[in-house]
């Protein structure tokens, strides 16, 4: 089956990325390169095509129904914040990890490319009504510490996790990265003059392979390795999100789980070479045996970083990776890879 | 141009008398992306034909380097513990993996215009 293609497929081929199949998709990977877009991003700014993700719109009315599907709060705070959330299932564990745009009117629902159409069934199957916006539409976040000032001439930024909305765009200062940024949802006929305008800006292209890197550096999980329909949000060691205080779906387990069932738990570790730890190696603390999630090379520590999932809470922080028969030695860390 | 030959697995060789320079191709790297760590042999290790003697670690995946023919470890190319990523910038010049003394003579590797037709 021939993969899909976003809006800025034609683009991203005059750049001759590199594409890599993400799911049904066909993304780029990389431009010039996975590290020097990883530096472009933690130095200046760089966009990705996100387009594969998911754009839903959900009238306001919808809010009671989707607060009952998530692990956050969403209807208590102010209109134009944004919002990193959790859909679990009836078990407390992950169907999805989403971002929610609110708005006075709507919110934008953001799940993740492979999770679209679950999600979309998930709210069927809960009467939330929604219009699918993801095929008319492009999202394109624009990440790094000169962003703002680029391109604050043409939205008008928000604070740090709202909203805001002009003639053409819906827009939010969020993004995957660790970086300031935005991400913007145009219409696809106002597709080619963001590009146009981001381009002249001087803002480079940038793929997800370099989109993986940072969001790992900046300690941030992705679907599909930290999370899955096997995994809470408390294992996930993304307790932070859940601020629902009513009743929610899975919410028992989850706060079993909080009271301190004992449970799953994902960390992170530095390994202190270069040996990458990849998704799937073994790695042995003490006697609690885990298996690592994702495993990359950090560009800002220089080192090798990761999440391992273990099967309960390890008594010491010392891990011993098997990396293709060699032992490794690396450390769980508590704090974020970057400070 | 010199008689670099070329394997299905994309390394190189350079063979001279009885001695082979062995690197991956552009094509390998370039397939590789940015390579940040690679695993080289000792001076002295025997490999046979198709063994793995290096192991390359990218941000996209981990690979292997093989053995284009039986030989014997002379010399690494240190340089590539601190600058992997001369791989990336020269992978059949600078970006060389290690030499070896040949064992047994199998100089049945591609000519460069077979490679690239291998590959595109």
């Amino acid at each position: 089956m021939d993969k899909k293609t976003t809006q800025l497929h034609k683009y991203h081929l005059s750049q001759e990325a590199k594409f890599i199949d993400f799911g049904d998709w066909s993304m780029p990977f990389s431009y010039e390169g996975t590290l020097k877009e990883h530096d472009i991003v933690r130095t200046s700014s760089g966009f990705f095509d996100v387009s594969h993700m998911g754009r839903l719109e959900i009238q306001y009315s919808e809010i009671e129904k989707i607060s009952k599907l998530i692990c956050s709060e969403i209807i208590d705070i102010p209109t134009n914040k944004a919002l990193y959330s959790i859909f679990t299932n009836a078990d407390g564990n992950a169907l999805d990890d989403v971002i929610f745009w609110k708005f006075d009117d709507k919110i934008i629902l953001i799940p993740n490319a492979s999770n679209s159409e679950k999600i979309k069934s998930h709210l069927d199957a809960h009467n939330v009504e929604f219009i699918d916006k993801s095929p008319d539409t492009v999202l394109i976040a624009v990440q790094g510490p000169d962003t703002i000032d680029l391109i604050q001439d043409k939205f008008d930024i928000p604070e740090k996790f709202s909203t805001n909305f002009s003639e053409n765009y819906l827009y939010a200062r969020t993004g995957y990265t660790g970086e300031d940024g935005v991400e913007i949802m145009a219409n696809n006929e106002d597709a080619e003059s963001l590009l146009t305008f981001l381009i002249e800006k001087g803002i480079k292209p940038c793929g997800l392979g370099s989109r993986d890197t940072l969001r790992l550096e900046a300690s941030l999980p992705l679907y599909g390795f930290e999370l899955s329909e096997d995994i809470t949000p408390v294992e996930a060691s993304l307790t932070w999100t859940i601020t629902n205080k009513n009743d929610y779906l899975g919410s028992k387990r989850i706060n079993d789980q909080l009271s301190g069932e004992s449970h799953k738990v994902l960390k992170k570790f530095i390994i202190d070479s270069r040996k990458i730890a990849r998704t799937e190696t073994v790695g042995i603390a003490g006697e609690t045996k885990g298996l690592v999630t994702s495993g990359n090379f950090s560009p800002m520590l220089n080192k090798s970083i990761g999440f391992i999932l273990f099967e309960n809470m390890p008594s010491q922080d010392l891990i011993e990776f098997d990396i293709r028969g060699n032992l490794v030695e690396g450390n769980i860390v508590n704090k974020r890879f970057l400070s | 141009m010199s008689d670099i030959k070329y394997l299905e697995t994309h390394e190189w060789y350079l063979m001279k008398d009885d001695e082979i320079t062995v690197g991956i191709s552009d094509f390998a790297q370039n397939e590789l992306g940015d390579i940040v760590y690679v695993t080289l042999p000792e001076v002295g290790q025997e490999f046979e034909k198709g063994a793995a003697v290096v192991e390359v670690e990218a941000t996209k995946t981990v690979a292997d380097a093989y053995a284009p023919m039986d030989c014997t470890i002379t010399a690494v190319n240190s340089q590539l513990e601190t600058e992997p990523e001369t791989i990336n910038n020269d992978p059949c010049g600078d970006g060389w993996m290690f030499k070896a003394k040949v064992n047994t003579v199998d100089d049945s590797g591609m000519s460069y215009q077979e490679y690239e037709t291998f590959v595109s």
